[in-house]
């Protein structure tokens, strides 16, 4: 009975699980279980808090649609009070609507309601070791943004100033569906860096604090004073 | 109706008026200046006369009547220093006077061009020398000349102290002397401006007709008619004799041409007396055309008034406009002073010899001139209305333009919109709606082992595959793709098959004409392989490979190949048809889909695996209409 440096790894591992849809629940806790994660789940926004305040989670999972609230004031508010929890927005269609909001208050990952467990658990494994995943429609619709356009396209407004243009090379690359192998040959750097950027990517999109939110839409034209 | 009784009195008062100003008897010296009592020799015969007298028409020019008579010259009283000049004042005469005082000739009219014109009242004042003088009573001879077409005319005569009598002559001289000239000078200006008019509109021959009206006037009036003294007397006597209704023939046709009316076939007729007292002066002798003049002339004249005053009336009724009403006004002052010389001459009204006619003409004169600037004012005024007008205009249609844009614009947007909605509709119903079916229809069998999760998976990831294809990416088909490897990967795994992903750089060429439609139809093509791949063949390894395939031409054709490490498929034709029915049904799908994109589709079979090859067209096919 030697347990694998993966397992213990795991057991160390302690997911906040946020989803109101019972059986969506189970599933992911389910996935994660077998995967030996330590999963806490919560249905509702005041369940998550109660939990939050008990014990600080080193992955926080959480849907959006909320009973009681937004998945979004909880993402905000773990990302201030706890910077070190890994935070993942759950996502039935891994839109850029619900994802890019996300990211902006501070996640570094998502993940599909519909993976598959084995997705599941790789996908939160990646995350703690400080690898972010990304779509390719997520990178398509960064490298949009970063692109001068008169009119904002539509969506959640999102700064992409601070991206350098390396980045924005290798959200092109994922963008067009290039390997992180291929995207690592054409901009001259490892291919196990490349995963690492995409959570520097994602850090350089938050908006941190209200102030900074509101000099950066002063910054970008969105609004006047 | 009542505007015509309006002008006809408004006429009438202007008869009226005009009436009682010819009636009024024009300022003469002090009676104690007159002389009236003559004896006339006229002819042989001698008989007593007492001014204003009348004597035939002769035919001869140097056959005079005397008009003897004497007056008084009271000597200045010792107390005077200087002696006053006395002078001999004619108020009015025909054609031509001498004046001989104590045998001495003092004056000779004849001398004078304005005197000789019998039109013109013009007066005469001589002054006595002193030294002719006698204390006491003076012989006083008038030898009158007369040379038709009226019979001579001598109006009652003054005598007296030169400083009494200048006054009433100045007087006169202004008014039939002075004010015709200048009359005629403005006359002659408006003949130049005429002709410039009409020379730059030629296509307005009223103008013409105006601008040769006012010419003959201007010249006729400066043409010098001293009896002896003109190198062409039977030239001028012609023009002179013809001018007047020659003149009034042209102002007609002016009048006609200009109020609007319709050059009538007759209309040269009015040009008749003018042209036959022509040819009279210019074939006949001097006798004749005077004759002529009585008999065509005058009648001419006013026969041309007469009408001119209705054609003005005509078009005053039917515009009221201001220059017809002046020129109406004009026309009646000119009527009423033609019938009152004419009346003068016939002797029907006490006869002064004072004709009117050619000094009121100058109202006609001023009324054309008025009338003249007031059209052209007008003018301007419609001018600078029609460009405001234009603006006005201009701005209406630019408005009406946008306005019709826009409603273009919004109704193209509608169009584009409810395209969309039927597209989407279309995909929803082909991929999603399908799938659920099948999804409703696996749970009601109740069997433990129906791959429902298969067909939800397949549903959710139509789904994203519609959502993900509504995006703008640009015409670059690599961006689709990079979503499909994602979705593709992720259906692969839980199979253990490996995705092999070879995109050569350069990838796809960009299509601009590229529609979120033809992405789906793509897409749907390589999930069909990457599908069958799972399903059927027992693959280990999809290869999908994307390349610029570069021929003769600049812009190669992108190609995407689907490759599967499988079993095949069994050739159509053998093998169990049943079995065989779901994956023909996909293979259909496959090749009517490539074939609404126009992109060629391949796909080879065999033991070793299986290859879907796409070779993309040049340009993609813009109708949604083979689409079904």
């Amino acid at each position: 009975m030697t347990a694998s440096g993966d397992e213990l790894a795991a057991r160390d591992i302690t997911v906040l699980l946020v989803e109101d849809d019972p059986p969506t629940l189970w599933r992911l806790q389910d996935a994660l279980a077998k995967a030996g994660f330590d999963v806490v789940a919560a249905a509702t926004l005041a369940d998550a808090r109660a939990s939050l305040a008990k014990r600080t989670p080193r992955v926080l999972l959480t849907d959006l649609q909320l009973p009681d609230g937004h998945g979004v004031d909880l993402i905000r508010e773990t990302r201030q009070r706890f910077p070190d929890t890994e935070i993942m927005v759950i996502s039935i269609l891994g839109d850029e609507e619900s994802v890019i909001s996300a990211i902006t208050v501070g996640a570094t990952g998502y993940l599909l309601k519909d993976a598959f467990p084995t997705d599941i658990a790789s996908t939160v494994r990646d995350l703690v070791a400080g690898h972010s995943p990304i779509s390719a429609s997520i990178a398509r619709f960064i490298v949009r943004r970063t692109q001068a356009n008169a009119e904002p396209p539509p969506g959640p407004p999102l700064n992409t100033t601070k991206l350098t243009p390396r980045e924005i090379d290798i959200l092109w690359g994922i963008a067009k569906g290039f390997s992180y192998a291929e995207i690592a040959g054409h901009v001259g750097m490892s291919r196990q860096t490349v995963p690492g950027h995409i959570k520097s990517i994602y850090r350089k999109l938050e908006v941190h604090t209200r102030g900074e939110a509101v000099f950066e839409a002063l910054q970008q034209g969105l609004i006047k004073l | 109706m009542s505007r015509l009784l309006q002008y006809v009195l408004l006429q009438a008062v202007i008869v009226i008026v005009c009436t009682i100003a010819l009636r009024h008897p024009l300022a003469e010296p002090p009676s104690s200046a007159l002389v009236t009592a003559f004896s006339l020799k006229d002819r042989d015969v001698e008989r007593s006369a007492t001014l204003p007298d009348f004597v035939a028409s002769r035919r001869s020019m140097n056959d005079p009547a005397f008009y003897r008579g004497s007056f008084i010259y009271d000597a200045p009283s010792a107390r005077d220093d200087a002696r006053r000049a006395w002078s001999v004042y004619l108020p009015r005469f025909t054609n031509g006077v001498e004046i001989i005082v104590n045998g001495v000739e003092i004056l000779d009219s004849r001398r004078d061009p304005s005197a000789n014109r019998p039109d013109r009242a013009t007066p005469e004042i001589a002054v006595i020398p002193a030294s002719l003088l006698r204390d006491g009573p003076n012989d006083l001879v008038i030898r009158l000349y007369v040379w038709g077409p009226v019979s001579g005319f001598l109006d009652r005569l003054y005598v007296g102290p030169d400083e009494v009598l200048r006054p009433y002559y100045e007087k006169r001289t202004l008014l039939f002397v002075t004010l015709p000239m200048v009359f005629s000078a403005w006359q002659g200006i408006l003949a130049v401006i005429l002709i410039v008019l009409w020379a730059v509109r030629r296509h307005e021959p009223a103008y013409g007709a105006l601008a040769a009206a006012m010419a003959l006037g201007a010249i006729q009036a400066f043409l010098p008619t001293a009896v002896d003294q003109t190198a062409h007397p039977e030239f001028n006597a012609t023009v002179i004799a013809s001018s007047a209704p020659l003149e009034s023939g042209f102002v007609l046709a002016f009048a006609i041409l200009f109020f609007g009316r319709k050059w009538p076939r007759y209309g040269p007729l009015i040009f008749l007396p003018g042209v036959l007292l022509v040819l009279i002066g210019l074939f006949g002798n001097p006798e004749m055309l005077r004759q002529a003049f009585v008999v065509l002339g005058i009648p001419g004249l006013g026969l041309n008034l007469v009408l001119l005053a209705l054609v003005v009336a005509w078009s005053e009724l039917r515009r009221q406009d201001v220059p017809s009403l002046l020129l109406g006004c004009a026309v009646t002052i000119v009527l009423t002073c033609w019938v009152h010389d004419v009346l003068s001459v016939l002797q029907i009204i006490p006869d002064h010899r004072v004709f009117f006619t050619r000094l009121s003409y100058s109202a006609m004169l001023v009324a054309i001139g008025a009338g003249l600037t007031w059209r052209f004012a007008g003018a301007l005024n419609r001018v600078d209305g029609f460009a405001a007008h234009l603006a006005i205009r201009l701005r209406e249609a630019e408005d009406k333009l946008k306005a019709s844009f826009a409603r273009e614009e919004a109704r193209a947007r509608a169009a584009a919109l409810a395209r969309e909605r039927a597209r989407l509709m279309r995909d929803l119903h082909d991929g999603l709606g399908g799938q659920l079916v099948s999804i409703v229809a696996l749970s009601e069998r109740g069997d433990a082992s129906a791959p429902v999760g298969d067909a939800a998976r397949a549903a959710l990831k139509d789904l994203r595959l519609v959502i993900d294809s509504m995006d703008d990416i640009g015409g670059d088909l690599m961006l689709a793709l990079g979503s499909w490897r994602d979705r593709a990967a992720a259906q692969l795994r839980p199979h253990g098959i490996a995705l092999d992903w070879r995109a050569t750089p350069p990838g796809l060429p960009v299509h601009p004409e590229l529609r979120p439609w033809h992405v789906i139809q793509i897409v749907r093509i390589l999930d069909e392989a990457v599908t069958n791949a799972v399903k059927h063949a027992e693959a280990r390894r999809v290869t999908v490979s994307i390349e610029t395939l570069s021929d003769t031409s600049s812009s190669g054709c992108g190609c995407i190949t689907v490759e599967d490490d499988g079993k095949g498929f069994p050739p159509a034709s053998g093998g169990a048809a049943a079995l065989e029915r779901p994956a023909a049904r996909g293979l259909r799908n496959m090749r009517s889909r490539a074939a609404r994109c126009g992109a060629a589709f391949e796909l080879v079979s065999g033991a070793g695996g299986t290859s879907v090859r796409l070779t993309l067209p040049r340009r993609f096919p813009d109708g949604d209409a083979v689409a079904g």
